[in-house]
């Protein structure tokens, strides 16, 4: 009895613990666009990753957010340890779409987002429905990161941990920090409302348990053609001197935009770096008067290299890749610190 | 959607773009402060190297230009506690003239940050002391006696106004004072000086600094000594600062080189110098 009443006393408070900050995912089955994609997804028979959560919790959302945002939290009172002294998530890492569409991937189409909504134009892929991609570190990322990233590709848990120790030359997450990212990733996952679908569409999917496995594979198409499971990633050398136009017929404006979004987003101020840049004349002339070499102040090398960490420098730039900046936009900026530098 | 907006752009940087950044490109002009400090949670490595007299009865080739000496050597730590506050411990040899084997300690704040809003100019206060721990001497005639351990002791303040002029000149005034425990009978214990410095850009990496200390006292004391008159050319990378000297005064700190200067230029007592710094983010 009395080994049941103390069972009782230790129970019942976690039991209640677990009901006030665990929310059940309470989308309203009726209206469509509250349908998380991940979870219609697997009603209609898909194979669901290995992150996936019925839902999430409201707690440990907030503590993924600070993490995201600060690279620490406020755990028991107190301030936990940071998971890198450089970066943070959104120092290449927006958390908002960066295209019109869920699957688009065109560098130009994503400035034009960034311009629109006033973000970044970062290395990163945004973290804007990445609770719904397949696969990550795609394409040439094994070639910065080498294996660390070989069981990343399929497993989003194991990209988060790669992303803290070596992308911010940070450490890997304790589990609690890791759970509070993918709590919050859960919370901000793709919803019905993100997709385009015709009313016949939105309708067979309300009924979506009457379905044959024919309609159900049709609309299970007709979703995942509109996501990305995984961002490409190419990345290119730097471009022989005999190919760069340094600035000729390029858009100074839109280079203007890309030298404010990008190479200012982490430079102004050192906020990120201890290399300060401005609109500045000095800062154009030093990247013109570089502008033929293969080294570290030449744009057309540290773009598509950026630096290494090593040992006594783990600081370091990431680089961009094919598909987060294009060829015609690097030459766009280099119109921009043209007609900055004088020249 | 539209809190992640708010969210990301909150977080996306803390961009304070009306400020002058890198009125001076470190926390030193070429000998003393600048009113730059290290950004927060940033630790600095400093090395610093005096060598001997270029030229004079101490210089010239059988000295190979004063590479064959060395004057003074500093190491420092140095720590930025916020982006305005910051501290530093360091070790240096000593000139010997009158201390050797010194310690140091600083803390230095930035009062006034100059922006393009309407503040001309950056202010900080620096507020530094010395202790030497050199073997004392016997004769009492010598301040190298040490009869009270507080007699080890030098302490100096000072507040340091800059302005940058553009994107190439800028221009520093420091008000000085140096207070000495014990000092020599024909020198005063509280000095007060005036420093004044300009560094030019001539490239973003690139930069030539001149800096001079001039002493208020009296004629009747201190007639063997200088005022510290040096020029430099200093180099900058990512994380890097280096900094060519060539200077009259031997020593380190405000505490040594602005009352401790006895080379005269003029005469060819003049050396080069170098400071190397390294940042790491803690």
């Amino acid at each position: 009895m009395y080994k049941l009443l103390f069972g009782c006393l230790i129970i019942f408070p976690l039991l209640l613990s677990n009901m006030t900050s665990v929310k059940v995912e309470q989308f309203d089955k009726s209206e469509i666009d509250h349908f998380p994609i991940a979870w219609i997804l697997k009603e209609l028979g898909n194979p669901v990753p290995s992150h996936y959560m019925d839902k999430y919790d409201e707690d440990k959302a907030l503590i993924g957010e600070s993490l995201i945002c600060s690279g620490y939290a406020m755990r028991d009172g107190k301030k936990s340890k940071r998971i890198s002294p450089y970066f943070v998530c959104t120092d290449c890492h927006n958390l908002v779409p960066e295209f019109d569409k869920l699957n688009g991937q065109d560098p130009e189409d994503r400035l034009d987002n960034s311009i629109d909504k006033g973000i970044p134009f970062m290395p990163g892929s945004t973290f804007y429905g990445i609770y719904n991609r397949m696969t990550f570190y795609n394409g040439d990322y094994v070639r910065k990161y080498g294996d660390a990233v070989i069981n990343a590709r399929d497993t989003l848990n194991n990209a988060v941990q790669v992303c803290a120790k070596f992308c911010s030359a940070g450490r890997y997450l304790e589990d609690w920090e890791l759970e509070a990212i993918m709590h919050w990733f859960k919370k901000n996952e793709l919803h019905m409302s993100d997709l385009e679908l015709t009313p016949n569409q939105k309708k067979n999917l309300l009924k979506y348990q009457q379905l044959d496995a024919n309609e159900k594979q049709e609309l299970s198409t007709v979703i995942n053609d509109q996501l990305v499971g995984g961002y490409d990633a190419t990345f290119l050398p730097a471009m022989p001197r005999e190919e760069r136009k340094y600035g000729e017929g390029g858009d100074a404006k839109r280079g203007e935009v890309i030298y404010e979004k990008s190479c200012l987003h982490c430079h102004l101020n050192k906020r990120v770096t201890y290399m300060h840049l401005d609109h500045d004349k000095l800062s154009a002339r030093m990247f013109w008067r570089n502008r033929k070499n293969y080294s570290d102040k030449s744009l057309y090398q540290i773009i598509r290299y950026g630096t290494y960490s090593k040992k006594g420098r783990q600081q370091y730039m990431p680089l961009y890749t094919k598909e987060k900046m294009s060829d015609k936009q690097l030459n766009d900026l280099f119109a921009y610190i043209k007609e900055l530098a004088g020249k | 959607m539209k809190k992640l907006l708010i969210i990301g752009i909150l977080f996306a940087g803390n961009i304070h773009a009306q400020e002058v950044m890198e009125t001076f490109s470190g926390t030193r002009i070429l000998n003393g402060h600048s009113t730059e400090t290290l950004q927060k949670r940033v630790m600095q490595f400093r090395i610093e190297h005096r060598f001997g007299d270029v030229a004079g009865d101490n210089g010239g080739v059988q000295q190979w230009f004063g590479f064959d000496q060395a004057a003074d050597i500093r190491f420092a730590f140095e720590y930025g506690i916020t982006d305005d506050l910051m501290v530093g411990i360091g070790r240096s040899k000593g000139t010997g003239a009158p201390y050797r084997s010194l310690l140091d300690g600083f803390a230095k704040y930035r009062i006034l940050k100059q922006n393009a809003s309407g503040m001309p100019l950056s202010l900080t206060f620096v507020g530094s002391s010395t202790f030497t721990y050199m073997t004392k001497s016997e004769d009492l005639t010598q301040i190298q006696s040490f009869p009270k351990v507080s007699h080890r002791f030098a302490y100096s303040t000072q507040l340091i106004a800059a302005r940058k002029f553009g994107e190439r000149l800028s221009i520093a005034v420091m008000p000085s004072y140096v207070h000495r425990n014990l000092v020599e009978t024909d020198d005063v214990n509280g000095l007060f000086a005036l420093g004044g410095a300009a560094n030019f850009k001539i490239a973003k990496e690139f930069g030539l600094i001149a800096e001079y200390y001039h002493t208020f006292h009296s004629e009747d004391v201190r007639t063997t000594n200088y005022n510290s008159l040096s020029f430099g050319f200093e180099w900058i990378t990512n994380g890097h600062n280096f900094k060519i000297v060539c200077t009259n005064a031997r020593g380190f700190n405000e505490t040594q080189f602005i009352p401790y200067t006895y080379s005269n230029w003029a005469d060819g007592e003049f050396r080069l110098g170098f400071s190397i710094t390294r940042n790491f983010k803690l």
